[in-house]
């Protein structure tokens, strides 16, 4: 199951950062994510059972913004 | 949708509007590409995916209207998918691809038309290509991306019955966001952060220099990249923790830095979607980031590919910040200054999109505009990369494209392999191959013998034939072997032998050769002394070089330091203490011996003496003797001073064939007209020239017509001008000879045929048993086209410097493969065909505030207007500021107006000289080479008042920026007389438009060229436009009669420009408008009435006094008809000229023009033949025609256009009702020589009417007042005009 948090240590990772430094509201193409890492990301959160459209992540810049289109999407 | 009605084109679009603008006929930004999609195509779901995607794809329907300011986009008609069956065609493939190209190369109405369209090709039952071409303004790459993935979704979701994708998002988020940046904060920090991060920016360029503007078209070579590569690259980045794309992007950088002086400006493409709500919208939202690339070649790669990496990313954050925006932040305004380079472009996403039940394959046709390389990379390592080269034409030719096609993906594996840049040359193993190639084709085999050897055996086989001629002496073999045995013998005694050095100092005589040979017979090496070089340099040289003897005459020898007072100086031989009977010594030489010694300059100012043996001089002469095909009937003309090493083969290569070498008198090589007699004089077959001389050589009278069998040229560059000049004017052979002293004469040829158009002229092939190479800076193998210093090698080589082993260290290396090589000091560059073409001396690279410069094409450019007999340009830092200055001996007609105008028609402005030194004849040194030291320094004439009222001062920056001025010009410059052309007026109205809001119009700048009147109209003052009926050219002497310009049919008096800046300061030139260009003005009743209302103008405007009155084409007429109405208002009239033009009777059974005619004869007007370009028949295809290129006509008003299109059709028909009457005095006509047909006409139709003086120019009748041929036509005017105030005055005739 992907969770918030989850999602948070992968985009650590990817962008060779600390989990605690990805705040909610950090602009991610801003710290560095950039569509390559996005579709590894995003590649990697289907496996694992996430069903979300990859234009959500790209249209959004925030972890924040993704988890409520996310939170969203599953609610409807 | 509905809302959307005429929407602000957003940040994103308004530059690339910009282009279109300028450029309407440019087809270069439909982007297009198809889908080859093999397998059963499901028509009809194919039909309805494509009409899927256009409904919800907004920019596919748009329309760009024109509006004050830019442009509005409005929704319209969706695009329908055109069918065509292609199967019946032999090649089905190449019929659709040539549609599609067609299609493609078709400019746009995008007001009425939709950006997109879409076409399905059937090439037969399993294969259709499915072509998608929209335009840059409606999309961009991403976007493309979208619209046929989603085709393809549609398509699939059809065929398998599936649910549809959801729809794009409105694409009026895409203004919201655009709308939403345009306001924020982070505009004006990412602003700041741009104008940091390019602080000190390197003057961006590509690998190859020029303007560069896309055109049209472009060039395309592209290969899929080697699996291994994209392996090595993906485990590479891996490795080390980077982005591919980043590394990929890196690398590609490095290899450009390689031919950008070891940094560049890239451009990189940025999607500007990321996380923004645009990400999914089929929309222009790409970016162009320039991007600074310095890679450390000697570090590990990632030790500055993770910094760069870093970089990239920071400016990505600030990637929404348009580039368009930044250039004109950063100043970079005009061609030569850009953003950045080339572009380089890795596109992971351009994969081709899945169709159910289809293969597809994905083939990209254009991106949008190339202005100079665009590298791109389309795929991933995984999928596979396509990559493409798209190269600007106008700077790159096929064999460059391919080159890079085929270079770049070797550099980038090596680069990968070796983990550092420095060991990876930018020549391909295969390019090195074929240079070694080269290098082993002219491996010759050659006898391991002497120059000695060889002239004595010919002495021995021939020794009745001519050997020598001095003046009226001739001597056979058997003279020379005599003499030259008894002073060997003599010289023998005196201690000289093998590695002794005998000194000669004597003029050109019979005793010069003799001595030469004689000292070779005696087994040792001369060294040839100028008599008239400072007595110190000669006295140090002797004291370095030690000879056993000294040969001289007793005239020159108090010269040399006396040995009866000094121990150093080296006995002396005079000429009449020489023996005419003797015995040359037994102690022959060995080809590993010294042959001769010949001091040259050194850099530091101390003379080196270059010690060349037999074994080398040998090879040259024989290869020269093969070579050429030598036979014992030659006469080889000995002209060159023994100090300047060319001698060397004068002297003795007539003595190795058996021919016969003819002496010059002393002094004569510097007398093209001696020279010329000598030549017919003694049948000489062969001679050398240097360039320069050369060049005065054929500017003699006495040139003309000379017969020779060939005639060599080294010392110089011999230029492309010179070739065509020579074989105009002489028949002989031309041979372009390169080589120092250092490597025995000539190391390469080159034969500059008559029909050779090569330009630059190569120096061509490497000689018998000789290496050329070029190198870069760290000794690499430079590929084709990549500027490098050149090193010889070989047998030919100097066995180094007479005692300085120092200095032979430092010159004469080693090379990359172990092989000894001399380091020239020269730039060269490789062709694609091996030849090796010469570019200047590394020590005097020319750069003008960053821009490279090739002065030889300045030079060949004055050389070319006709008005100078020779040139040299210098990049002069007289006053820490670098500028370029011409130096010219001028010819008879002699302006440095017309020669500027004639260059800023020709180079960029930053290329014309901003001084001109007019010189008698340019001072040479000893050797005969132009003494570069001895020019003048030049005085920069900035007269008047420096810029003062704020309008001013912006102007003159302007004025500057534009015309790449060193400094502001002062308030009373022309805009025109500082270089200034039509094209520079539309640049510098825009920018005054940039800068004040408001535009002053173009024809405010024809009307008021001068810095402080185009200030007082900015500053409100009144123009006319430039409409006016009278219109001041160019300002001059107010006592001397004025000249009047009447207007061609068009009615403007605009392209009079050049020619009167010709024929000014010496009067005023005046152009004459036709009033009817104002709309509201009535048009004139006849010729006869508007002849008298210029009439009284003139009358009103010059109130006494003669005036002097010309025409072009229709101008012609109206002035012989003003001239009959000036004298009938009893008023003088000087010169009455008319160019090209023909009476009315010639016209009178011709039709009356049509519109579109008129039109037509805009192009003609323009300086354009309109019969090369039958395809433009409509209003707007001349006009866009027009815009595209740099005539000022095509940026007229509307209003302005119109008017000109009234009066072209009204005065073609006032035209043929005209009747002409006889004028007074004599009519000067000019015709155009080319061109006319079959049609008759001549000056002799105006014989009817008085007197004709009939001239001719060779060009044809719309090119009458170009540039090139105001250069011919200003002097014939200015002949008439102070003829016709000769016979006007006659008290001044008296007096002489």
């Amino acid at each position: 199951m992907i969770t918030k948090d989850r999602m948070r240590a992968d985009i650590a990772k990817i962008l060779h950062m600390d989990a605690g430094d990805v705040q909610d509201d950090d602009n991610l193409p801003d710290l560095g994510l950039d569509s390559l890492r996005l579709m590894k990301l995003v590649l990697g959160w289907e496996e694992a059972g996430l069903k979300a459209d990859f234009g959500l992540f790209a249209e959004h810049g925030t972890l924040g913004e993704w988890w409520q289109a996310i939170e969203a999407q599953q609610a409807g | 949708m509905g809302g959307r009605g005429g929407a602000a084109l957003t940040e994103a679009q308004e530059g690339l509007w910009y282009f279109q603008a300028l450029d309407p006929a440019n087809p270069i930004l439909n982007t297009g590409q198809y889908l080859d999609l093999r397998g059963p195509v499901d028509d009809a779901a194919l039909r309805e995916a494509v009409a899927r995607t256009v409904a919800e794809s907004e920019a596919l329907r748009l329309r760009f209207r024109p509006v004050a300011g830019g442009a509005v986009q409005v929704p319209g008609d969706a695009p329908e998918l055109a069918w065509a069956d292609l199967s019946g065609f032999p090649d089905p493939r190449a019929e659709a691809v040539r549609r599609m190209a067609e299609d493609s190369a078709r400019p746009l109405d995008l007001s009425a038309e939709p950006a997109a369209a879409f076409a399905l090709y059937r090439l037969g039952p399993d294969r259709h290509l499915l072509y998608e071409r929209i335009h840059h303004l409606a999309i961009d790459g991403y976007g493309m991306v979208l619209v046929t993935n989603r085709i393809a979704e549609h398509y699939s979701a059809l065929v398998n019955g599936t649910v549809a994708p959801a729809p794009f998002p409105p694409l009026s988020r895409a203004d919201e966001a655009d709308a939403a940046y345009r306001h924020s904060p982070r505009r004006a920090e990412d602003a700041a952060w741009w104008r940091a991060a390019m602080q000190g920016m390197p003057e961006a360029t590509g690998p190859a220099p020029g303007r560069a503007v896309s055109g049209a078209t472009f060039l395309r070579e592209d290969r899929w990249l080697p699996g291994d590569l994209l392996g090595a690259l993906a485990d590479w980045s891996d490795t080390h923790r980077l982005n591919w794309t980043d590394v990929l992007t890196a690398l590609t950088g490095a290899y450009l830095s390689r031919w950008t002086g070891g940094e560049v400006v890239a451009g990189l493409p940025f999607m500007a979607r990321m996380g923004r709500p645009i990400a999914r919208i089929p929309c222009m939202a790409m970016n162009v980031l320039p991007q600074r690339i310095r890679p450390d070649e000697d570090a590990a790669l990632a030790d500055w590919i993770t910094p760069l990496a870093t970089e990239m990313r920071e400016a990505r954050k600030h990637g929404l910040y348009r580039s368009e925006q930044l250039r004109r932040d950063l100043g970079l305004i005009g061609v030569a200054r850009r953003l950045h380079g080339p572009l380089i472009n890795v596109q992971p996403f351009d994969r081709p999109p899945g169709f159910a039940g289809l293969e597809v394959g994905l083939h990209i046709l254009g991106a949008g505009a190339v202005d100079d390389l665009t590298l791109t990379f389309r795929g991933d390592p995984a999928s596979g990369m396509l990559f493409e080269v798209d190269a600007n034409p106008a700077l790159y030719s096929p064999e460059d494209v391919a080159g890079h096609a085929a270079r770049l993906p070797v550099f980038l594996a090596a680069a990968l392999a070796e983990g550092r840049l420095a060991p990876v040359p930018t020549a391909t193993p295969d390019e090195i191959a074929a240079t070694e190639a080269l290098t082993a084709a002219a491996v010759h085999p050659v006898p391991d013998t002497t120059l000695t050897a060889l002239i004595e055996a010919q002495m021995q086989a021939t020794p009745g034939a001519p050997a020598l001629v001095f003046g009226d002496a001739t001597l056979s073999y058997a003279d020379l072997d005599r003499r030259s045995a008894a002073l060997a013998g003599r010289l023998a005694e005196l201690g000289a032998g093998p590695e002794t050095i005998v000194a000669v100092a004597l003029d050109r005589s019979l005793e010069l050769s003799f001595a030469l040979v004689a000292i070779l017979r005696a087994g040792a090496a001369y060294l040839p002394l100028d008599p008239d070089h400072p007595p110190e340099r000669l006295a140090r040289i002797l004291d370095r070089a030690a000879p056993v003897v000294l040969l001289t005459s007793p005239d020159l020898a108090g010269r040399f330091p006396d040995p009866g007072q000094s121990d150093d100086a080296p006995r002396r031989l005079l000429t009449t203490d020489w023996p005419q009977e003797g015995r040359a010594p037994d102690t022959p030489p060995q080809p590993g011996n010294m042959a001769y010694v010949i001091y040259t300059s050194g850099s530091t100012g101390e003379p080196k003496g270059v010690v060349i043996e037999h074994r080398a001089i040998v090879n040259r002469l024989l290869w020269m003797r093969d070579h050429y095909g030598f036979t014992p009937q030659d006469r080889i003309l000995q002209k060159t001073p023994a100090t300047f090493d060319v001698s060397v083969w004068e002297f003795f290569l007539p003595y190795i064939a058996g021919a016969t070498l003819v002496m010059a008198p002393p002094g004569a090589h510097r007398d093209p007209t001696a020279l010329a007699g000598e030549i017919r004089r003694h049948a000489i077959t062969t001679a050398h020239f240097v360039p320069s001389m050369l060049s005065a050589f054929l500017a003699a009278p006495a040139s003309q017509g000379i017969r020779m069998a060939r005639v060599f040229c080294s010392g110089e560059e011999l230029t492309a001008e010179l070739r065509d000049r020579f074989h105009a004017r002489v028949t002989a052979g031309l041979h372009n000879l390169y080589g120092p002293t250092e490597a025995a004469v000539d190391v390469s040829y080159w034969a500059a045929a008559p029909g050779d158009s090569s330009n630059p002229l190569p120096i061509g092939w490497p000689v018998w048993n000789t290496r050329l190479a070029v190198l870069d800076d760290r000794r690499r193998p430079v590929p084709p086209g990549l500027p490098g210093n050149l090193y010889l090698g070989g047998v030919q080589l100097a066995r180094g410097y007479l005692g300085r082993d120092d200095l032979t260290a430092e010159r004469f290396i080693i090379g990359p493969d172990g092989q000894r090589l001399y380091a020239t000091g020269d730039l060269a560059r490789l062709r694609h065909d091996g030849a090796v073409v010469y570019l200047g001396r590394s020590d005097h690279q020319v750069k003008i505030r960053g821009l490279r410069i090739e002065l030889g094409e300045i030079e060949a450019a004055i050389m070319g207007c006709g008005l100078a007999r020779e040139a040299v340009v210098l990049a002069r830092e007289d006053r820490g500021d670098k500028r370029l200055v011409a130096y010219v001996v001028p010819q008879d007609g002699w302006s440095e107006q017309a020669a500027a105008a004639y260059l800023a028609a020709r180079l960029p402005a930053y290329m014309v000289p901003q001084a001109w030194v007019t010189l008698d004849a340019l001072p040479v040194t000893p050797n005969g080479k132009l003494d570069r030291k001895a020019l003048p320094a030049p005085r920069f004439a900035q007269a008047g008042r420096a810029a003062e009222t704020p309008a001013e001062t912006l102007l003159a920056r302007l004025y500057a920026e534009i015309l790449a001025l060193p400094e502001p010009p002062p308030a009373e410059a022309d805009f025109f007389a500082l270089g200034g052309d039509s094209l520079s007026a539309v640049r510098l109205s825009l920018r005054i438009e940039e800068e004040t809001g408001r535009d002053p119009g173009l024809g405010a700048i024809f009307e008021h060229p001068v810095v402080a009147a185009l200030a007082r109209v900015i500053e409100g003052g009144v123009t006319t436009g430039g409409l006016s009926p009278l219109l001041l050219l160019a300002e001059g002497d107010p006592t001397q009669p004025p000249l009047f310009l009447i207007h061609p049919a068009g009615g403007l008096g605009w392209g009079y420009r050049r020619l009167a800046l010709a024929l000014a300061p010496a009067r005023r030139v005046w152009a004459i408008q036709h009033p009817g260009l104002d709309p509201h003005h009535p048009l004139p009743e006849s010729l006869s009435a508007l002849a008298a209302d210029y009439a009284r103008r003139i009358a009103e405007l010059v109130p006494e006094g003669p005036v002097h009155l010309a025409g072009w084409s229709v101008g012609g007429v109206i002035a012989q008809e003003m001239a009959a109405a000036l004298s009938d208002m009893g008023r003088e009239v000087g010169m009455v000229a008319a160019l090209d033009s023909y009476p009315a009777d010639v016209w009178r059974a011709e039709p009356d023009p049509d519109p579109v005619s008129a039109l037509r004869a805009l192009l003609a007007i323009a300086g354009h033949d309109p019969e090369a370009h039958a395809d433009l028949d409509t209003r707007e295809k001349v006009v866009g025609f027009l815009k595209a290129g740099d005539t000022a006509l095509g940026a007229l008003p509307e209003r302005v256009l119109d008017g000109v299109v009234r009066v072209v059709t009204d005065t073609s028909g006032l035209v043929r009702r005209h009747h002409h009457r006889p004028h007074p005095g004599t009519l000067t006509h000019v015709r155009a020589g080319l061109g006319h047909g079959d049609r008759h006409l001549t000056a002799q139709l105006w014989r009817p009417y008085g007197e004709v003086d009939a001239l001719e120019v060779p060009f044809l009748h719309p090119q009458m007042i170009s540039p090139e041929a105001v250069v011919l036509i200003a002097p014939m005017l200015r002949a008439a005009m102070d003829r016709a105030q000769h016979r006007a005055s006659p008290r001044s005739a008296a007096a002489e």
